[in-house]
């Protein structure tokens, strides 16, 4: 009889540190990996430009980048502009093409006769 | 251009543009927003969204415009020089493989889907699946055209792999996809989804299904090769973040693992050429040929009437798919096809049609494929304009009842001629056809 106890607790004993030991492992089972990210370039900070002082007698340009089914919003935009603004000249704008395509003659028109520009983006 | 610049945004666009401008060297923009949207709003709606305030910052919106006109500039706003952007740590943990899965899942570098998590020994066997260099430079990626191009080595590449699942030797079929450059995650309000063709011997060697179920979950090849291009999309390319670098309103599903599939070349008829062939590679060169679409519909041919004029009315209905240019003012109209036969398919095609090579059908169906008046009036506002001043051949074709076919081709874009890929297993006369158009390919052998 005392020899069935003394087998029985050598075996809880032989489970129980098999379990301990399998926990330790669980916690201490870390790793390491590979960052899965690409390389991202260098920002070159561009300065914005000199702000006006005023608006009287200057021309700003709005302009319509032609995002689908948005002329009214730009020409009630440049209609509230004169309205409010009356001391500045609101010159309303449409860039050739989509809005996919670049304007180089509107932009050399905006910077030789504008003061100012505004820009709408989104539909 | 040196003068003083006010943005206004429309305000679901807040997070592209606020990013934007960061990588574009200007993190202090002076953006003005205004509800979104503003198309199609009469002139009161628009009036009112003037005079009222910023949805974001709550300031007056024609006030901050002139603000952003004529507010001083801070110092902030005059700096010059670089911005400093963290560079990400190469290696990520130690965690537990739990919490790692979860690091990547936040981050954004998985497509929601568990990983293989890219240890050192995983990439290193994936490297084995090539003979070049792990540091060598592989492309750049970008999510789009105005957004910033990321760069890529070959090791980076074979970590998106491993992730994926893929086996090494996949790899150079996955590098072949990396190197042209081109995201799977193209940021577009509309919603792109993307395509892989694998020709050449390839196919066979790494294992892909070309036969029944292509294009479905059954092979491991197919499906972690089209997934890697997704991750690489994301992680290489810098892309996919909903806001910012993706801008798809409703997002598409075939981004998972973009339709990725080999062509049954054994099964093409004598005369049809493999689509490498068609696009300049030899015949026993192994590529990836990568297409640009938005979604694919089914047909059978059990019905005695033929494939190709079944092809032709089935067509029709790309020209109001994709973009919606067609019916989008200013934009001009622009229509993609492309066809994935199966084999029983192009066989009839071949031997009982009479269409001796692809590009005969190709041009059958470019020149054949017509809308109706209504429809090209809707899509040519400049034509009607034309038709109405009494200009030919418009004003004759004004005169058609809206139903009436225009003589018009709705596939008229040389540089997008109608794709014939030949896929599947024979087990029956299936088709499917897609607005897809191809864009690039590129040499897996350059890879191996």
């Amino acid at each position: 009889m005392k020899k069935r106890i003394n087998w029985l607790l050598i075996g809880v004993f032989l489970v129980a540190s098999l379990l301990v030991a399998y926990g330790s492992n669980a916690q201490e089972a870390k790793m390491t990996v590979l960052n899965p990210l690409g390389s991202t370039p260098l920002i070159r900070c561009v300065p914005m430009a000199p702000r006006l002082d005023t608006l009287s007698g200057k021309t700003i340009y709005i302009v319509n980048v032609k995002f689908p089914l948005t002329d009214p919003f730009l020409v009630e935009m440049q209609k509230a502009f004169a309205e409010k603004y009356p001391q500045a000249h609101w010159v309303l704008r449409d860039k050739k093409g989509t809005y996919f395509d670049d304007d180089r003659a509107l932009w050399a028109e905006i910077k030789e006769k504008g003061h100012g520009v505004i820009m709408a983006i989104g539909h | 251009m040196g003068i003083p610049a006010a943005p206004v945004i429309t305000s679901v666009f807040q997070d592209l543009v606020k990013t934007n401008a960061y990588k574009k060297g200007m993190p202090l923009q002076r953006f003005t927003f205004v509800p979104h949207p503003v198309a199609g709003k009469p002139a009161s709606v628009c009036r009112e969204y003037l005079e009222g305030k910023d949805p974001l910052t709550g300031k007056p919106v024609m006030q901050e415009i002139v603000e952003a006109l004529t507010k001083p500039l801070t110092e902030e706003e005059k700096k010059t020089g670089f911005i400093e952007r963290p560079t990400p740590p190469r290696l990520v943990g130690p965690d537990t493989p739990e919490n790692l899965h979860q690091i990547f899942l936040k981050n954004g570098w998985t497509d929601g889907l568990p990983i293989v998590l890219p240890t050192e020994g995983k990439v290193a066997e994936m490297l084995r699946g090539t003979s070049h260099r792990p540091d060598e430079v592989v492309g750049t990626m970008r999510p789009s055209g105005p957004h910033e191009a990321w760069e890529y080595t070959v090791e980076k590449v074979a970590i998106n792999a491993v992730m994926a699942g893929a086996e090494p030797k996949y790899f150079p079929v996955i590098l072949a996809i990396a190197s042209t450059g081109i995201t799977s995650l193209f940021t577009s309000t509309t919603s792109f989804g993307r395509m892989v063709v694998v020709n050449g011997p390839v196919r066979d060697q790494i294992g892909m299904n070309s036969g029944i179920g292509a294009l479905g979950p059954f092979n491991h090849a197919n499906a972690t090769i089209g997934r890697a291009w997704t991750l690489i999309s994301r992680n290489l390319g810098g892309g996919g973040t909903p806001g910012q670098t993706y801008l798809g309103s409703l997002g598409n599903n075939l981004n998972y693992n973009n339709l990725c599939f080999p062509e049954k070349e054994e099964e093409l008829p004598e005369g049809w050429k493999p689509l490498h062939v068609q696009k300049g590679f030899k015949a026993g060169e192994s590529v990836v040929s990568l297409f640009s679409g938005w979604s694919i519909i089914n047909n059978g041919g059990f019905k005695p009437y033929p494939y190709h004029e079944v092809m032709k009315y089935q067509s029709l209905g790309f020209f109001t798919s994709g973009t919606g240019n067609c019916f989008k003012s200013g934009v001009p109209d622009s229509a993609a096809f492309t066809v994935l036969l199966d084999p029983l398919v192009a066989k009839d095609l071949k031997e009982a049609k009479g269409f001796s090579t692809k590009e005969e059908l190709s041009q059958w169906l470019m020149k054949n494929t017509f809308k109706t008046a209504w429809a090209y009036w809707a899509c040519r506002p400049d034509d009607l304009k034309k038709a109405k001043e009494g200009v030919e051949p418009y004003a004759s074709w004004l005169k058609l009842p809206e139903g009436a076919l225009v003589p018009e081709p709705v596939f008229f874009d040389p540089k997008k001629p109608i794709e014939i890929i030949i896929v599947g297993g024979r087990t029956n006369p299936f088709w499917q056809a897609g607005d897809f158009n191809y864009i690039a390919s590129g040499s897996v052998d350059k890879w191996k």
